[in-house]
This record gives C-alpha cells, sequence and structure tokens, in this order.
C-alpha cells in the first residue's frame, strides 16, 4: 500500500486541489492551537506567581529548578509507570475483544452497543463511580473479594493500580473499536486462501492478521499512549495524587501548580515538559508507522 | 437517500442555534440605560428562597438588571475557573465567591477590587466574627465580605457514648469502650485523603496540642513539638485501630456516609452533616451530639474555618463596581444572614445574628454553634499558603498512610516551606 | 475459536464493561439513606424524577447533542477530504502535516485554556454552544486527520487512478469513488469523536456560562452541594446521559459492520 499515486493528470492541478482539501484543516489547527501553545511556553520562561502579583523574564531557570525537584522525577516515574502498564494491559484487552467483534456470532449486536458503555460515561463521573465501588467500608469490590478489606485508594500501591484499573475499563473500548476499523479493513480472501492451505487459525492469526494490523495497532497504541500519559481527571477524582503524591501524574502535579498554587510560570513548564515528553514518545510510533507506511 | 437526512439535520441544528444569539441581544436592548449585573456563585440547595433574596435586592434597586451563573461547589473546579478567566482579563461577571483562603492571592493579582469605601475594616471587625475578617482584609484593606462560615466540630453518638468527650484521653477511650461493646463499630472518622481537608484535619490537631502553625513573624512553623504531637496522634489513631484505616481515603461524605450509617461513633466534619443526621431515614436520627474538637487540655479545641465570602471583580466599571457592592451589602446583611440560615443551614458571619429569635427557634442548631464558630481559627493567614497547601499536604499524607514518620514528614516540610517562602521573598 | 470458548470470551467481557454500569444503574435506583447497605431494601425513581424534572437536564442533554453533533460534523467535513489529501495526493508538508496536527492535541489543555479564552472572547464565540467546536477541534481534528488518513491508505490505489482516468477530478474521485468506500472508518471516528466532545468537562466550563447553555459534565458536576454530594441523582444523569450514545451506536452499528465493501482489492 504505496501512500501515493503518480496521477494520471496534469500535476499541478492536483497538487492545488490537494492545498485547498487541507486548508481548511490546516486554518482551524493554526487558528485555535497555535496561539495557546506559544503563549504557555512564553510563560514557562518567566517567573509568575500569582499572589506577588510580579511578572519577570527568567529564561530557563524554570526548566533548570525542574531537573533539580524530586517532586517532577516522582511524577514523571508515576506517569511513565501508568502508561506503560495501562497501555499493554488495554491492548491484551482489546486486541481479543476486537477479534471478538469482528467474528459473525448472534451476541455480536449486544457486544458492540455494549463495550462503548464505559467510555461513554464522562470521565469524572465513572472515576467516582469506581471510586465507590473502592470504598473500603462499603464498596462492592471489598465485598466481592474474599480476605480482609484492603483500603484501595488509601494505600501506596494499590492506590495506582486502582487508577489503572479505571483507566482500562474505560479506554479499552476505545482502543478496541480503532483496532476493529483496522481488522475490517483485511480482506476475507486471504483468509479463505490460508484455510485452503489448511493453516490453523492460530497460525493464520500470528503470520497473517497480527503483520496485516500492526497499522492499527500502531495507531491505537500512538492515541493511546498519549492520552495516557496526560492522564488527569481519572486520577485526580480516585485520589488527587494521594497517598503522599505516589499516583502523582505529570498532569496533576502540572495542574496543581497553575490552578492551585497560581504558579503560572512552573506550572507552564511543567506543562512544556509533559508535552515535549509525548513529543518524544510519538516520534517513536510515527517512526514505527512510517516504516509501516512505505 | 442518507445524504438528505444528514442536510436537514445540520440545518436543523444551525437553526437552532440562532435563537440562543437573538436572545442574548434582545436582553442587552431591554437593559437599555440599566446597569447589568452578573454574580457568579455556588448553587446553595433549592433555588426558590435565594431566588427571593435576589428578587428583593432587584426591588430595592431598579436600575440594575440582575443576572446568576452558578459554578460547581468544589473549590479546586471554582479557583480554576477564576484563574482562567479572571487572568485573561474577563470582566463578564461582577460579584464573585471567593474561599477564605484565595482573598490575598486574588487582591494581589489585582483581580479582585479594594472595597474598603464601602465596607471599612473596622466596621467589619465590629460586626463579624474574627476569623473571616482576618481573612479578608489585606493590608489594611477590605477586598471581599464574609457571606457565610464553617467550621470543623465534632459529631458523637449520645447513645454509645456517656458525654461529649473533652481530651483526646476520653475520646479514645470512649471510642474504645463502644467498639469492645459492638465489634462492628468503628472508632473515630475522619478526613485524611491528600487533599485541603487533610491540612485542616491536621492543623486541628496541632492547634489542639498547643500548637500555633504561624509564630509571630507570620512564618509558618511545622518542625515543634506540638506539631508532632498532633500528627503523632492522628498517626496514633489509625495505628491503635480507633479510626479505621479507611480514613485514609476519606474525605468529608465518605467519613459522613459512614456515620450516619451508624457505624461509627466519633465524627469529624463540618456541620453540614447535622441535617443529614436528622433526615426522616436516617438511622442515627436524634442520636447525634455536637460539641467542639477535644483538645490535650480538655479546653474546647478550634475547628479550622471555612466558608465563603463576596468580592468585586476589578476589572469591572465604577458604575457596576457601584452596583456589586450595593449586591454585597443586601447579601451579607443580617437579615440575608438570617435567611441564609433558615433556608440553606449556612452559619452567619454575623455573631450578632446567632442571637435573632428567628434562629434561635426555627434553627436552634446553627444558634448552638456560636460558640464553635467565634472558637474557629482560619488556616495560616499569609499570602503563600495556596503554595504551601500543596506541599504540606503531601507530606501530611505521608504521615498518615504510614510511609514516613510524622517527625521526618514535617522536617520536610519545614525544609520545602521554607525554600518556597526564602525564595519568594 | 471454538464456540464455548467464545461465549465465555463474550461473557466476560460484558461482566467487566457492563457490571460497573450496571452498579451504577441500580445506585441511581437506590435509596440514599441506604447507599452504604450491601443491597437496598427497596428502588425509587425519585432520582430520576428530581434529574428529569427538579433540574433542566433535557436541555442540558440537548445541549450536549448539539456541541457534540456540531464538532463531529465540523471535524468530519474537514477532516475526511484533508485526510483523503494526506493519504492519496502527492503534494509537499504531508507528514509535517500529520505530526504538527498530532503536536497540537498533545499539548496538556489546562495549560492552554487561559489563551483558548482570550481568544473566544476576542471574536465574540464565548458563552455559544457553536464556540465549543473550534477549542473541541484541537482534540478531535487530529484524531480525524490521523485516523482517516490510515483509512484512505488502505484503499486500493487502483480505485483512485480509474476514477482519474474516467474523467474524475481528484475531488470528484474523491466525493463519488473513496468517501462511500470509507463509510466504515467515517463512522467509527465519528463515535470517537462524538463520545470525545460529549465528555469533555474543562472547555465547557471555562467558556460557557450561561445557565441554559450548560453540557451533561459540567450539569453533573453541578449537582454537588458544598460538602453533600448526592449520589444518587449524579447517578441517574449518568445513565440518561449514556442513553444517547447507545442509541448513536446502534444506529452506526450497519456502517461499522459492514466493513469494506466487496470488490475493493486489498494489494
Amino acid at each position: 500500500m504505496n501512500g501515493t499515486v503518480k496521477a494520471p493528470g496534469s500535476m499541478g492541478r492536483e497538487r492545488r486541489q490537494a492545498y485547498m482539501l487541507v486548508a481548511p484543516a490546516v486554518l482551524v489547527l493554526v487558528g485555535v492551537a497555535v496561539y495557546p501553545i506559544l503563549a504557555a511556553i512564553w510563560l514557562s520562561l518567566h517567573r509568575l506567581i500569582l499572589v506577588f502579583g510580579e511578572r519577570r523574564w527568567v529564561g530557563l531557570e524554570n526548566y533548570g529548578f525542574m531537573l533539580g525537584d524530586a517532586r517532577f522525577w516522582n511524577a514523571l516515574g508515576n506517569t511513565g509507570y501508568f502508561t506503560l502498564v495501562a497501555v499493554t494491559v488495554e491492548l491484551l484487552l482489546a486486541l481479543p475483544l476486537a477479534l471478538l467483534l469482528n467474528t459473525a456470532f448472534p451476541g455480536r449486536g449486544i457486544l458492540r452497543a455494549s463495550v462503548l458503555v464505559p467510555w461513554a460515561i464522562p470521565t469524572v463521573v465513572s472515576a467516582k463511580l469506581w471510586a465507590w465501588l473502592f470504598n473500603p467500608d462499603y464498596g462492592l469490590i471489598n465485598r466481592l473479594l474474599p480476605g480482609p478489606d484492603i483500603n484501595w485508594l488509601g494505600v501506596p500501591g494499590y492506590a495506582l493500580h486502582a487508577a489503572i484499573l479505571v483507566d482500562v475499563w474505560k479506554t479499552t473500548p476505545f482502543m478496541a473499536l480503532l483496532l476493529l476499523a483496522g481488522l475490517q479493513g483485511i480482506s476475507e480472501d486471504i483468509y479463505k486462501a490460508a484455510r485452503v492451505d489448511g493453516a490453523s487459525r492460530w497460525r493464520s492469526f500470528v503470520s497473517m492478521t497480527l503483520p496485516l494490523l500492526k497499522p492499527a495497532i500502531l495507531l491505537a497504541l500512538l492515541f493511546r499512549t498519549l492520552d495516557a500519559f496526560r492522564v488527569f481527571d481519572a486520577i485526580f477524582v480516585l485520589t488527587e495524587g494521594g497517598p503522599a503524591n505516589t499516583t502523582e501524574t505529570l498532569s496533576i502535579y502540572a495542574y496543581k501548580t497553575l490552578m492551585r498554587a497560581g504558579n503560572f510560570g512552573y506550572g507552564s513548564t511543567l506543562s512544556v515538559m509533559t508535552f515535549l515528553c509525548v513529543v518524544g514518545l510519538s516520534l517513536v510510533y510515527i517512526r514505527l508507522l512510517g516504516k509501516e507506511g512505505r | 437517500m442518507r445524504r438528505p437526512l444528514i442536510s436537514v439535520l445540520v440545518l436543523g441544528l444551525v437553526l437552532w442555534t440562532l435563537p440562543g444569539c437573538r436572545r442574548k441581544k434582545e436582553e442587552a436592548s431591554v437593559a437599555g440605560g440599566k446597569t447589568p449585573l452578573v454574580f457568579k456563585y455556588q448553587p446553595l440547595g433549592d433555588p426558590v428562597a435565594f431566588r427571593e433574596l435576589l428578587a428583593d435586592f432587584e426591588r430595592k434597586n431598579p436600575d440594575v438588571v440582575l443576572s446568576t451563573e452558578a459554578l460547581p461547589n468544589s473549590s479546586d473546579v471554582a479557583h480554576q475557573f477564576f484563574l482562567t478567566s479572571l487572568e485573561g482579563g474577563a470582566d463578564d461577571f461582577d460579584v464573585l465567591v471567593v474561599d477564605v483562603v484565595w482573598v490575598p492571592e486574588f487582591a494581589k493579582a489585582g483581580w479582585i477590587a479594594d472595597i474598603s469605601k464601602a465596607f471599612p475594616p473596622e466596621v467589619l471587625r465590629r460586626d463579624f466574627l474574627s476569623g473571616p475578617v482576618e481573612a479578608v482584609v489585606v493590608d489594611g484593606k477590605t477586598y471581599a465580605v464574609p457571606w457565610y462560615v464553617d467550621v470543623g466540630v465534632l459529631f458523637y453518638r449520645k447513645d454509645l457514648v456517656p458525654r461529649a468527650p473533652r481530651t483526646y484521653a476520653e475520646l479514645e477511650q470512649f471510642a474504645r469502650e463502644a467498639k469492645a461493646k459492638d465489634p462492628r463499630l468503628q472508632g473515630y472518622v475522619w478526613q485524611g485523603r491528600q487533599y485541603e481537608g487533610l491540612n485542616c484535619n491536621v492543623f486541628e490537631a496541632i492547634w489542639g496540642h498547643g500548637g500555633r502553625v504561624l509564630d509571630e513573624k507570620g512564618r509558618l512553623e511545622l518542625d515543634t513539638e506540638q506539631a508532632r504531637a498532633g500528627l503523632d496522634y492522628l498517626r496514633g489513631l489509625i495505628a491503635s485501630g480507633v479510626s479505621p484505616p479507611g480514613v485514609t481515603s476519606a474525605a468529608e461524605e465518605e467519613a459522613r456516609r459512614v456515620f450516619q450509617s451508624g457505624q461509627a461513633v466519633f465524627m469529624r466534619n463540618w456541620p453540614y452533616a447535622w441535617e443529614e443526621a436528622q433526615k426522616p431515614d436516617s438511622p442515627i436520627r436524634g442520636k447525634v451530639g455536637i460539641t467542639p474538637l477535644p483538645t490535650v487540655s480538655g479546653e474546647p479545641g478550634w475547628g479550622t474555618l471555612g466558608g465563603w465570602q463576596l468580592a468585586v471583580n476589578a476589572h469591572v466599571s465604577p458604575k457596576r463596581k457601584d452596583a456589586a457592592e450595593r449586591l454585597i451589602a443586601h447579601l451579607t446583611s443580617p437579615e440575608a444572614n438570617v435567611r441564609m440560615a433558615l433556608s440553606y443551614g449556612r452559619n452567619p458571619p454575623r455573631p450578632s445574628v446567632y442571637k435573632d429569635p428567628r434562629l434561635v427557634e426555627r434553627v436552634p442548631f446553627i444558634a448552638s454553634l456560636l460558640g464553635m464558630v467565634e472558637n474557629a481559627r482560619p488556616r495560616p493567614v499569609t499570602p503563600y499558603y495556596n503554595l504551601l497547601s500543596d506541599v504540606l499536604q503531601s507530606e501530611f499524607s505521608a504521615a498518615i498512610a504510614g510511609i514516613r514518620p510524622p517527625e521526618t514528614a514535617l522536617k520536610q516540610a519545614q525544609r520545602q516551606v521554607d525554600h518556597l517562602t526564602g525564595q519568594f521573598e | 475459536m471454538k464456540r464455548p470458548g467464545l461465549w465465555l470470551a463474550t461473557v466476560a467481557f460484558l461482566t467487566f464493561f457492563l457490571g460497573p454500569f450496571f452498579w451504577q444503574v441500580l445506585t441511581s435506583l437506590w435509596p440514599d439513606g441506604q447507599l452504604t447497605q450491601p443491597l437496598p431494601s427497596s428502588l425509587t425513581f425519585d432520582n430520576y424524577v428530581s434529574v428529569l424534572w427538579g433540574r433542566p437536564f433535557l436541555q442540558v442533554l440537548m445541549n450536549s447533542l448539539l456541541a457534540a453533533s456540531l464538532t463531529t460534523l465540523f471535524c468530519m467535513a474537514v477532516g475526511a477530504s484533508a485526510a483523503f489529501a494526506l493519504a492519496k495526493l502527492e503534494f509537499r508538508g504531508r507528514g509535517l502535516l500529520l505530526a504538527a496536527a498530532l503536536a497540537v492535541s498533545m499539548f496538556p489543555p489546562i495549560a492552554t485554556v487561559s489563551p483558548l479564552y482570550l481568544i473566544l472572547r476576542t471574536v465574540g464565540l464565548r458563552d455559544t454552544l457553536v464556540g465549543l467546536v473550534p477549542p473541541y477541534a484541537t482534540f478531535a481534528l487530529p484524531l480525524t486527520l490521523w485516523i482517516l488518513t490510515s483509512f484512505f491508505r488502505q484503499l486500493p490505489d487502483e480505485l483512485y487512478r480509474a476514477a482519474r482516468v474516467d474523467g474524475c477530478t481528484p475531488l470528484g474521485a474523491f466525493w463519488r469513488v473513496l468517501l462511500p468506500l470509507a463509510a466504515p472508518g467515517l463512522a467509527t471516528t465519528a463515535i470517537l469523536v462524538f463520545i470525545f466532545a460529549w465528555n469533555e468537562f474543562l472547555y465547557a466550563l471555562t467558556f460557557l456560562s450561561s445557565p441554559e447553555k450548560r453540557t451533561v459534565p459540567v450539569a453533573i458536576s453541578l449537582f454537588a452541594s458544598e460538602h453533600k454530594e448526592p449520589w444518587g441523582e449524579i447517578a441517574a444523569a449518568s445513565v440518561i446521559a449514556t442513553l444517547p450514545l447507545v442509541v448513536m451506536t446502534v444506529l452506526f452499528q450497519r456502517r461499522i459492520v459492514s466493513g469494506l465493501t466487496a470488490g475493493a482489492v486489498k494489494e
């Protein structure tokens, strides 16, 4: 699947039409996104703390402070761990789910409509819903599980994993839907051919489906990784970063610095840093995707 | 076959958005020479009584067209809204609600107007409780007027303990005795989740052990004997089983639901829990007492001061500022205080109102709170509070959850606080 | 996969995804005073009554429906043509555009919400539901571009070439031949974008101020009073808010299911 077509018509006309077609999208993105992002980067080079009413250029000082800020490294570690575990589990669940959704069987319609339910509940509400389920005194999870009651959200170690579970529940459908779209792009014919050749289902999955699905998997991983790395709502509602900052992610740290402490300078620095991390991650994926695309 | 359907949908959507725009314009023209006034507030409950209060204002001020816009009650969300919009120089609302700990911040940022002319500090000092006045007067100028106050108090089960505990030792002893009779009971529930409420609980424990969090020079002092004793006490409650381990993830509602279902002997909370406990379907109806927090010495404890104030957006015109001040005067008048207490259970910031016959007769519970609100202490009144609060929350949480010994947590908190404040001075 | 395995997997997935939701439904029918008990002794529709009649929640639903539909239509309209160009036409800066679109969606919204507020106020779109579309596009449009581009890339080039040989302009080939074939991709993307917009909280809270324009997440956040949280009502509201999405999914089912039209040759 080579990306482009050497057009039979006049090359110039095609190019002109191409620019025309992408122009609206470019205009929108430039219009709403570029200025705010530049403004945030600009702020990150300032010392701007509301309560002092001062605004002063400090260059890269905020970034220097960040490198020595233990809380930043803690948040980065939490974010990385959260992203890695959550996205891996989501992929491992979404893949069989997408295959299931792509199989013709009577229950498929119900399954297809219902997997979207977790994703359709506003995050703030779904996080609260899970906070109820996790409640140490009257939550359903402790009632169903045997053994002593666990204080899911109040004990370091448990809390981050509880948040991962909520994220997995909420966003696996998103990933499954993207993978399903990829699966549907694979023609039935090759399976027929494989069946004629007598290949087992598992073999045809590993040797044909998986390679053909790779672009869709990478795309799904890309969007989920970027989203998971900026996770905010779910964890904020569950724990606000506690206990003792063991569930504090970069976005939560940035939020608290910006919107609670009113430290717009350093808060913007943390946001820009989150952004840079995500850009780095996405470059890796884009490189992988690019290899697939050729 | 599909396209016409979609086109109709699009057209419908577009048409539907238009009336919204038109209505706005009509409104503006009706206003004519009148002053439009927008009040940003948080929902109080059933809106009827509040609408009446506002209608009174409109009757007395026919030159003003008042509209209200609600904000979520979450303090975090409201703070975030104001930071975003006021930093952008928003002038589309005139009167805003502010939390006790925001006033110095907003004043320094130049977002809320100096209203000392309409509300001189000395008049506020004379008429209002000292705690909230301390919070709204910055550098001798008034930036907000107290609207209603809140205070941390102790709830106890009259049917399970002999009397209200006065000291920490009594509280622990009563809790143990009640638990011995009924092992399913929990002793003492409070708020130990990493959030602002945890700070309130910890400050109360430090105050109860005779500590002060601010020294004479206005510097935050945490690495003290009393602070260690306070934090040790809270951690000890969990370690000894007087408080369930779940308090490390509990905020107000988690604690209240346990207490209200009849499963706890004591609860630290805000007075709102009283009204809930007295509802007809409440298992603890009529079995609940309320008392000042205990202390080491047995004198009545100091609850953390909470509550909301009204301020004027500094970006609005003098004409609107004048109307805004009139609205604030109306909403913070003794009469409004009484009505807020009767209809919404909000505690008046004026001590005199607690003796109003209507209050004493119809909401005796609120009238009984006078001693406690007089004793309410503000969280450290320093412009840095919002910066420091975050550091304190995580260190206090570490101590409560048993990650670090209280002593280490306090030392670390002190170091970070000194670093932050030193860096800023 | 054998049949029993298939059923087992289906049941497992359904339990995992719907279990918590059913708990939410149950909670919404649960009398408030009994919420801490293992099971309610009776069920009540009080929460639904107070959400639908005590609060203007239907209006709120319509607002969300409007904002999310407009965003979806806008992103489809702007995104599909751009994605086609990105996938099938040759011009400079394609990779750059895709990467830039992604970068735009990656900035933490909390840091950009203040400048966005300024922009919307300047152009007079603050406090309008239409005004939510451009900020929503910052995350929805890149998603649309990426998914649809990968979708168009999967369509065989022969189709496009054949259309061109038949005398179609590039635009005509896109509109008449490729777009209909991309319907499943469009449907998938539309659902994802719609739900993203439906659930958005930060922008809706900051940019809308009139009570009659509130969206669902903002309205739900207003349920809580100063300390007390009416969990039953919140549960009822979230159940009601989920229904339109379920209906929409069912409506789009056929499109998602249909897969690529037969005859589309895979390279």
